[in-house]
């Protein structure tokens, strides 16, 4: 074995190519230990894909997957790397035809550049400019290299090189130990973007990567190898300095255009240009926190039951009355909304086109009772309402497209909508198809009300059913403001629209739900039944309490949270029908605090919060009732 | 109350590509339970299906009460809402979730038609904020943001 043999002694940072980025040429390091084809055992993994090394290999290849995509990969040479690698009898033909004009042995492609001896070249001259303390891999200046001149080899942005050399480079970077976090590419004249396509797939976690002093010119370049579909997840810094894209961005005064357009393909990115990127961060899971001691999710049953609309720490009656009148504006005079936007209002929709799969099973595309779901069409969503659907992770590339379907201030929000298609959205007949979630959010003056609706709407003019859900913030709507003026007592300030095709309101229905077939579902036994709720129902329904209306108290406390004595009153009031009495309480209720539920209409004290319930303040009721 | 720019809302984007892209690979992982409370505060509000909980404790106490998950996010948006600078995000999630082992965990006996184990629709929507107690760590943090509010819902 060869040892490593560094030259120089500078010390080269091991992550961000500002350090390590720098290295010159003559204090590479050179290693040798590694055998040839010793590395070949871990690669197997990868197969999925085409793999344009396999042109190189000098055994007959295994089963083919390199058709079509390794005929595009390699350019060149279709038919050879066809023929080698299905061995069909057009292939060999083909082969035969490929020997006779060559003279060489049939598996063995034309050019000079895919000859076995090449690939142990790039392999020598890949090991060569590998730095494994740093794990940074130098690739610059390619075509100065003494390794690839000897050879004659044409390296990737050299003038006739193909996609080839630079799949086979990071192949056999993919190869290296321990894994490469950083490349540089720079100084190699690279002018396609397409060279660099196969960099995601052999190197998913790169970590830094250069491409200063190249060529490349435009966005389209970037997209061959940026974040979306998942790839390069792990990218922190980037380096374009030098590439006519980025200069000619600058010269023209769009340097925050261009950033942005970086961070849109790179989210990960925190340095751009050696200089830091503006990033929201979380507190993220670190590697270290998902230790032995994290309890395996084994859960067999859900935490809870499906439960009806929740609202809390608000007056419901703000929230429905909010909503009844917005989704009737909504359907019959959409531009007279605008009173209840705030000027500033954010608004945006977006499109879900996924077929959902409950709902496929259930038939209700072929439904007699909803005749027109096949005429519904997603192109009115997609690409209407002034800038389109802003589905986020299908938004190409594009920074505009971004910007101008997300409509800021009032005006823009409801021009938007009303290039939307029509709606009827059936709130006040079928309350059972919508489902809301609101509670306040933040203190003081900044007080809002965060609210989400799930439901359904008719399109017009086609008459076929939609599911949505949509999602307001709200504010108070301040004296003397248009909102107020206008008789909303809650102005929107953030509003997002997502459409979905039709699934039944079924999936909310208030009760127990499976996980797996044939689980039993939560049941109703006393012994689940807290202690103090049995003490209070034996005082309550003593005696003459028959079994079946004990269950039937049981069931409701489970179901609605009810105490005993709600619990039999609301039994009592609705005949001891169970549903009808679950249905009942679903209208009436509001949550209170101390974990149990009040019928409506019971004020909660002030300043009270407790464990089970969200907190609610004096200050939510003053600020939000009127 | 200023209008967004372009900038601003390109960072928000990019905050919510990373947030859901994260958040549902740690609910959906062996750690859930530890991890995803890490999101919220003691101040947080949580509604899984209508049953509400509080701060992170509720949120594990409830994490740790879950079956196994895998999500899909087929479509998810943001808005910057205006008021506050550093602006609160608005974010919605649109998606399928699959409990347990799915299809293929149920019976053999299962109707072909049973639509219990499949995938259903969920709908999420997050408000995140600020957090005003822990300052930018790095260069160019705007801000550590955490989930303020969480509303989950399966719609289908």
């Amino acid at each position: 074995m060869t040892s490593t043999q560094i030259t120089g002694t500078r010390a080269i940072a091991s992550s961000a190519l500002r350090g390590a980025g720098l290295i010159d040429r003559d204090e590479r390091m050179r290693d040798a230990s590694d055998k040839p084809g010793g590395r070949k055992g871990a690669s197997k993994h990868r197969a999925h894909r085409p793999r344009p090394i396999d042109a190189y290999k000098d055994h007959t290849p295994g089963p083919s997957r390199t058709s079509m995509l390794s005929a595009r990969v390699t350019g060149a040479e279709p038919l050879a790397i066809r023929g080698a690698a299905r061995p069909t009898a057009v292939g060999r033909m083909r082969r035969n035809a490929v020997s006779a004009v060559t003279g060489k042995p049939s598996l063995e492609p034309r050019t000079p550049t895919v000859s076995k001896k090449a690939v142990d070249v790039w392999r020598e001259f890949v090991k060569s400019r590998y730095n494994a303390e740093a794990q940074f891999l130098n690739l610059e200046r390619m075509l100065d290299d003494d390794i690839i001149r000897r050879s004659r080899l044409v390296p990737p942005g050299a003038p006739g090189s193909s996609l080839r050399e630079a799949s086979v480079i990071f192949k056999l970077a993919s190869q290296l130990k321990p894994e490469v976090k950083t490349v540089s590419l720079a100084n190699n004249n690279i002018s396609q973007g397409q060279l660099l396509t196969s960099l995601p797939h052999y190197l998913p976690n790169l970590v830094n990567l250069s491409l200063e002093n190249n060529n490349l010119q435009l966005w389209r370049d970037l997209d061959n190898f940026s974040s979306r579909n998942h790839k390069m997840e792990q990218l922190q810094e980037l380096i374009l300095i030098g590439n006519p894209l980025r200069e000619l961005e600058y010269k023209n005064g769009r340097g925050d255009k261009y950033r942005g357009e970086i961070g849109r393909r790179f989210p990960s990115l925190t340095v751009l240009d050696r200089e830091p990127m503006t990033v929201i961060s979380f507190d993220a899971p670190q590697a270290s926190s998902s230790t032995a001691s994290a309890k395996l999710p084994a859960a067999t049953t859900f935490p809870a039951d499906m439960q009806g609309s929740f609202i809390t720490g608000v007056e419901p009656s703000i929230v429905s009355g909010f909503l009844a009148r917005f989704f009737s504006t909504y359907d019959n005079q959409r531009a007279s909304l605008m009173d209840a936007y705030h000027p500033s209002a954010t608004f945006s929709f977006s499109a879900n086109t996924a077929i959902p799969t409950r709902a496929r099973m259930q038939g209700f595309q072929y439904s007699k009772e909803m005749p027109n779901q096949k005429r519904l069409e997603w192109s009115p969503w997609l690409a209407g309402g002034h800038g389109g659907s802003r589905n986020l992770s299908r938004m190409a590339g594009g920074l505009d497209k971004m910007v101008k379907s997300l409509h800021v201030g009032s005006e823009e929000a409801v021009r938007a909508m009303c290039a939307l298609p029509g709606s009827r959205h059936d709130v006040a007949g079928s309350p059972e198809k919508f489902c809301v979630d609101a509670w306040p959010v933040g203190e003081g003056a900044g007080m809002s009300l965060f609210t989400s609706v799930h439901g359904q709407f008719t399109e017009q003019p086609v008459g076929g059913e939609r599911s949505f859900d949509r999602s307001f913030i709200l504010a108070p709507a301040p004296e003397g403001s248009r909102a107020k003026l206008n008789g909303w007592d809650v102005m929107i300030m953030s509003d997002q629209l997502v459409v979905r095709s039709y699934s039944s309101p079924e999936a909310w229905k208030p009760g127990p739900m499976r996980v797996q077939h044939g689980d039993p579902l939560p049941a109703f036994s006393l012994s689940q039944i807290p202690p103090e709720v049995q003490q209070e129902l034996s005082q309550i329904v003593s005696g003459p309490c028959p079994e079946p209306q004990r269950s039937l108290v049981l069931q409701i406390c489970q179901r609605t949270g009810l105490n005993v004595k709600f619990a039999v009153e609301c039994l009592q009031s609705n005949g001891w029908d169970l549903d009808r009495a679950v249905k009942n309480f679903e209208e009436v209720k509001v949550r209170a605090c101390n974990g149990v539920y009040v019928l409506a209409r019971v004020d909660v004290p002030a300043g009270q919060s407790c464990s089970r319930c969200l907190p609610i303040g004096a200050s939510t009721s003053l600020t939000l009732r009127y | 109350m200023s209008v967004f720019t372009s900038s601003d809302i390109e960072i928000a984007a990019r905050a919510a590509d990373q947030f859901t892209r994260l958040y549902y690979h740690t609910y959906d992982s062996d750690s859930r339970s530890d991890d995803i409370p890490n999101f919220y505060r003691s101040t947080s509000t949580v509604t899984w299906n209508g049953t509400g909980y509080q701060g992170s404790e509720g949120v594990k106490s409830m994490m740790e009460r879950m079956p196994p998950t895998k999500h899909e996010v087929q479509s998810y948006d943001c808005h910057p809402i205006p008021g506050n600078q550093p602006p609160s995000l608005m974010i919605t999630v649109s998606g399928t979730v699959t409990h347990g082992k799915g299809p293929a965990g149920n019976p053999a006996s299962t109707p072909r038609s049973s639509l219990e184990g499949q995938p259903r629709v969920f709908s999420q929507t997050f408000m995140l904020v600020p957090d005003p107690t822990a300052p930018p760590a790095k260069p160019g943090e705007v801000a550590k943001y955490y989930v303020g509010a969480d509303a989950m819902r399966f719609v289908g």
